[in-house]
């Protein structure tokens, strides 16, 4: 059984179809690539995975458990994470406070720990702290713990996205093109890091990208989508082969950089 | 209750009358809201104005009303754009702060009539003498031209962003503000445009309010929340929503009072609410919002 | 270290120098009038503070004075109507206040952040034309009255407090309404008002980490509407008698001098709407010759704030207070220098 099941998933916004009976089975511990060119309906697809929209028609399964339905906070709950486009992030929080929040999961809310835990209980709870140092440390931004998001360069802003996602130990990770305004360095370095969060920590992975070649060397299976319907899928070099694939970047002037 | 056929009829001409003058206050406000993201709650306070307006030129000058309505319009018009160039623009993308100055505004301008004008009500002249005998009921005249200036002057925006060349930047603006901004198209013109038409006709709707119902300081209030409601229900930005909200509204403004009472018709409007809400949060022609 | 340590104690001789001054207000000021200016801020500071609470999720209510009337119009009817003890009609009506505020958070919240506050708008609006039209219940639009002051009680050492007086009531004015700021400040400081804000930040975010984001907003805003009928409970038995009409508390126009209230203390802390009811209400009672001339200058000032001093009075001090410790720095590093 495959870790994500996606069976004919389709969805419209009034008249446009933005999706169209995409199936994709996603198995344990790969990394699945959706390429496109701009306005294939990458976004909007993995948006019906991460929960953000309900599709018009179709079956989103989770380890044989549909979730279709399911909202975001749900789907979190079911070890479904996710990195947004343009580094989402709560730009006023610091850091730490960043990770913080992204260990709500792990986070005890009961009436006791909000009334009476102290003074901003959650900022001097050590276990999370401890939890979140340790999560920065290992993606390298630990330094920079007390900096407000919103004043990291871009890059570390990104990392700080990927820490959030990180923080209560996804199994499904959503990668909204995690490259996307990146310089060559730091393209490397994400790359490394989605790598080694499969193989050291197991973590599945779907990542969203318009530029194919940056992420052909790091997908195992990628599903080529173009106006809303899925044109290809295989390994890279099988993709990179296929001539409707050539067709849809050629067509849009995308270049295969 | 005895509900007499003609009281009846009154109710429903009454109800159209107030659901025309409701949908030129919501058209105001959606064009606002959808060139420059910003919820003008003065609006009332412009309706207001653009009827004191009318009725001082009525009043002191001997205007007849519908050139005097012309006049308010463009006064009006004048004063959202000042009111856009000099507060609103430097506002642009924030929440709070244009609520806060609208509510203010709001304040300044309310209690500025109080202040010139007094409290006590004034009337302006009527829009039309004598009844009209409409299926064996008497329907006063003023209302059925009330009716027809509204529809004219929606009609006359429907053509203006259907057709003109302004209009349609408007539209492109409101959908895609980026987008149009690389097509070469002027926010700040936009947004200007948005501020005149929509003052223009919030003032005509003052003037038709005045003359058919009541002109005082505070009468600006309630066509503004009617307005508002109108948005919430028939979506934003959506002509055939705020027509259609507006006469549903009117209607049940202008019915519901004297089939049920007064306490009943004050909850309405709120419950028809939530339940297109629970329903549509969008609104019924409204866009799904990302 | 020392530098916070400092200022802890600046805030706790501060705060406890505020309850000396608003402990022994009535026998310093001894003059009715005044000491129900003093309640009546009170209540004042009680709705800005908690309409700002729901400014922590992101929303704007315009409607807060609608929960205000529930609990007014709650609390009084079951005394009057069905023999409650105050101190139960007090708690039962900010229930009550609260169960309406999460059924209408349901539909209200789920929708764009300016449709929310024209809901709550709409909202108030329709409680206020339902209490002034419902003969039935609420006197309609000759009002209610006769609410009676809550029974005496005899605290051994302190006597018998009668709270038919004003100086009474403005003790149990006092206390009620610091234990609610204590709550609403407790909460915002907790794990609770972490969440909370990050809601406000970055509600998608906060709701792909695992928040339930609807649930939390339907707490924030079921806790505020609380807070609102009980300042409505309060009012309702100080004034003895309570109107629905379009010039009485519970009309639009009260709910924009909230929010200027709140604009102007300074809307990103907790004391801000505190200091703008504050200052605000005693301005214009003092200013009671101008009173027409009232709506305008709030307005004014409301505008001007927004333009000039977007944080409001706290913001403003804080800024200087950001000031001074960089000319103090300069002048250290000069020290050394020369």
């Amino acid at each position: 059984m495959a870790l994500l099941e996606i069976r004919s998933l389709t969805k419209l916004f009034g008249g446009l179809t933005a999706i169209f009976e995409l199936d994709l089975d996603v198995h344990k511990r790969e990394i699945v690539g959706l390429i496109g060119p701009n306005g294939a309906g990458k976004s909007t697809a993995l948006n019906m995975i991460g929960g953000v929209y309900l599709p018009t028609n179709g079956q989103i399964l989770l380890r044989g458990e549909d979730i279709t339905s399911l909202s975001s906070h749900h789907r979190a709950a079911r070890g479904i994470a996710r990195v947004f486009q343009d580094n989402l992030l709560f730009s006023t929080f610091s850091v730490l406070e960043n990770v913080l929040a992204g260990l709500h999961l792990r986070t005890n809310m009961g009436l006791r720990d909000i009334l009476f835990g102290g003074h901003r209980a959650h900022h001097h709870d050590q276990v999370l702290i401890n939890k979140s140092l340790s999560i920065l440390e290992s993606l390298g931004i630990a330094s920079e713990k007390d900096e407000l998001a919103m004043n990291l360069p871009h890059g570390k802003q990104r990392i700080l996205s990927l820490a959030i996602a990180l923080a209560p130990g996804p199994r499904l990770l959503l990668l909204d093109e995690p490259i996307t305004g990146m310089n060559a360095k730091e393209v490397e370095t994400m790359l490394a890091m989605i790598r080694a969060l499969r193989d050291e920590k197991g973590i599945t992975c779907i990542i969203i990208e318009h530029n194919l070649r940056a992420v052909m060397g790091l997908c195992d299976r990628i599903a080529v989508l173009n106006f809303g319907k899925k044109i290809a899928e295989g390994t890279s070099s099988e993709i990179v082969e296929n001539p409707a694939v050539m067709e849809a970047y050629l067509g849009t002037e995308e270049n295969v950089t | 209750m005895n509900l007499s056929g003609q009281m009846i009829w009154q109710g429903l001409v009454n109800g159209l009358a107030l659901g025309w003058i409701y949908v030129l206050m919501a058209l105001g406000l959606t064009l606002i809201f959808g060139i420059m993201n910003i919820m003008q709650f003065a609006h009332g306070e412009i309706y207001m104005m653009g009827a004191y307006v009318v009725y001082y030129l009525t009043a002191s000058f001997g205007f007849p009303l519908l050139p005097a309505t012309a006049t308010s319009m463009v006064i009006m018009a004048l004063f959202g754009v000042i009111l856009d160039r000099f507060l609103f623009r430097r506002l642009k993308g924030q929440v709070i702060g244009p609520i806060v100055v609208s509510l203010g505004l709001t304040l300044i301008l309310m209690s500025s009539a109080v202040v010139f004008f007094g409290l006590y009500e004034r009337s302006i002249p009527m829009l039309a003498q004598g009844s009209v005998n409409i299926f064996g009921s008497i329907v006063p005249k003023d209302r059925i031209l009330a009716v027809a200036v509204a529809v004219l002057l929606t009609f006359c925006l429907h053509l203006f962003l259907k057709k003109s060349k302004y209009g349609q930047a408007m539209v492109a603006t409101a959908q895609s503000p980026e987008g149009a901004i690389l097509q070469g198209i002027s926010p700040t013109k936009m947004s200007a445009l948005a501020w005149a038409i929509g003052c223009a006709l919030a003032a005509a709707a003052g003037a038709l309010g005045g003359s058919l119902f009541m002109l005082g300081p505070s009468m600006g209030l309630l066509p503004l929340i009617k307005g508002l409601v109108i948005i919430v229900v028939g979506g934003m930005g959506s002509l055939p929503g705020a027509v259609l909200g507006g006469m549903i509204l009117g209607l049940i403004d202008g019915l519901v009072p004297i089939i049920f009472g007064p306490a009943l018709a004050a909850l309405l409007p709120l419950l028809i609410v939530i339940l297109v809400l629970v329903i549509r949060p969008q609104g019924l022609f409204g866009v799904e919002h990302e | 270290m020392l530098n916070m340590n400092r200022s802890m104690l600046i805030k706790i001789f501060g705060f406890t120098g505020l309850a000396a001054l608003f402990i022994a207000a009535p026998p310093i000021v001894s003059n009715i009038y005044w000491i129900s200016v003093l309640i009546l801020t009170q209540i004042y500071i009680l709705m800005a503070a908690s309409m700002r609470t729901i400014l922590l999720i992101g929303h704007i209510s315009l409607g807060h004075i609608g929960f205000m009337l529930l609990g007014a119009y709650g609390s009084a009817l079951l005394v009057m109507k069905a023999g409650f003890p105050f101190c139960m009609a007090l708690i039962v009506a900010g229930f009550l206040s609260g169960l309406v505020g999460l059924a209408l958070g349901y539909p209200f919240l789920r929708v764009r952040g300016i449709y929310f506050a024209i809901l709550t708008l709409l909202t108030s609006e329709s409680f206020r034309l339902v209490a002034f039209n419902w003969r039935g219940m609420t006197g309609g639009a000759m009002g209610l009255m006769g609410i009676p002051s809550p029974d005496a009680i005899s605290i051994p050492g302190l006597g018998v407090i009668d709270f038919s007086t004003t100086e009474g009531y403005y003790y149990l004015t006092l206390v009620v309404i610091c234990l609610s700021l204590m709550v609403l400040y407790r909460l915002e400081r907790s794990r609770l008002g972490f969440k909370w804000r990050a809601i406000r930040e970055a509600e998608k975010l906060a709701q792909a980490v695992g928040v339930n984001v609807m649930w939390y907003k339907l707490v924030c805003f079921a806790v505020a509407c609380f807070f609102a009928g009980i300042a409505g409970a309060l009012f309702a038995h100080f004034q003895r008698g309570l109107s629905a009409d379009a010039s009485s508390i519970f009309s639009v126009l009260t709910s924009i001098y909230l929010l200027v209230y709140i604009v102007v203390g300074g809307e990103n802390k907790f004391a801000g709407p505190i200091i703008g009811a504050f200052v605000l209400s005693m301005t214009s009672e003092f200013a009671r010759p101008l009173e027409e001339f009232q709506p305008m200058m709030i307005g004014g000032l409301a505008i001007v704030v927004v333009m000039l001093m977007p944080g409001g009075i706290l913001g403003f001090l804080g800024q200087i207070r950001f000031w001074w410790s960089k000319v103090l720095k300069q002048e250290t590093r000069q020290g050394i220098k020369g």
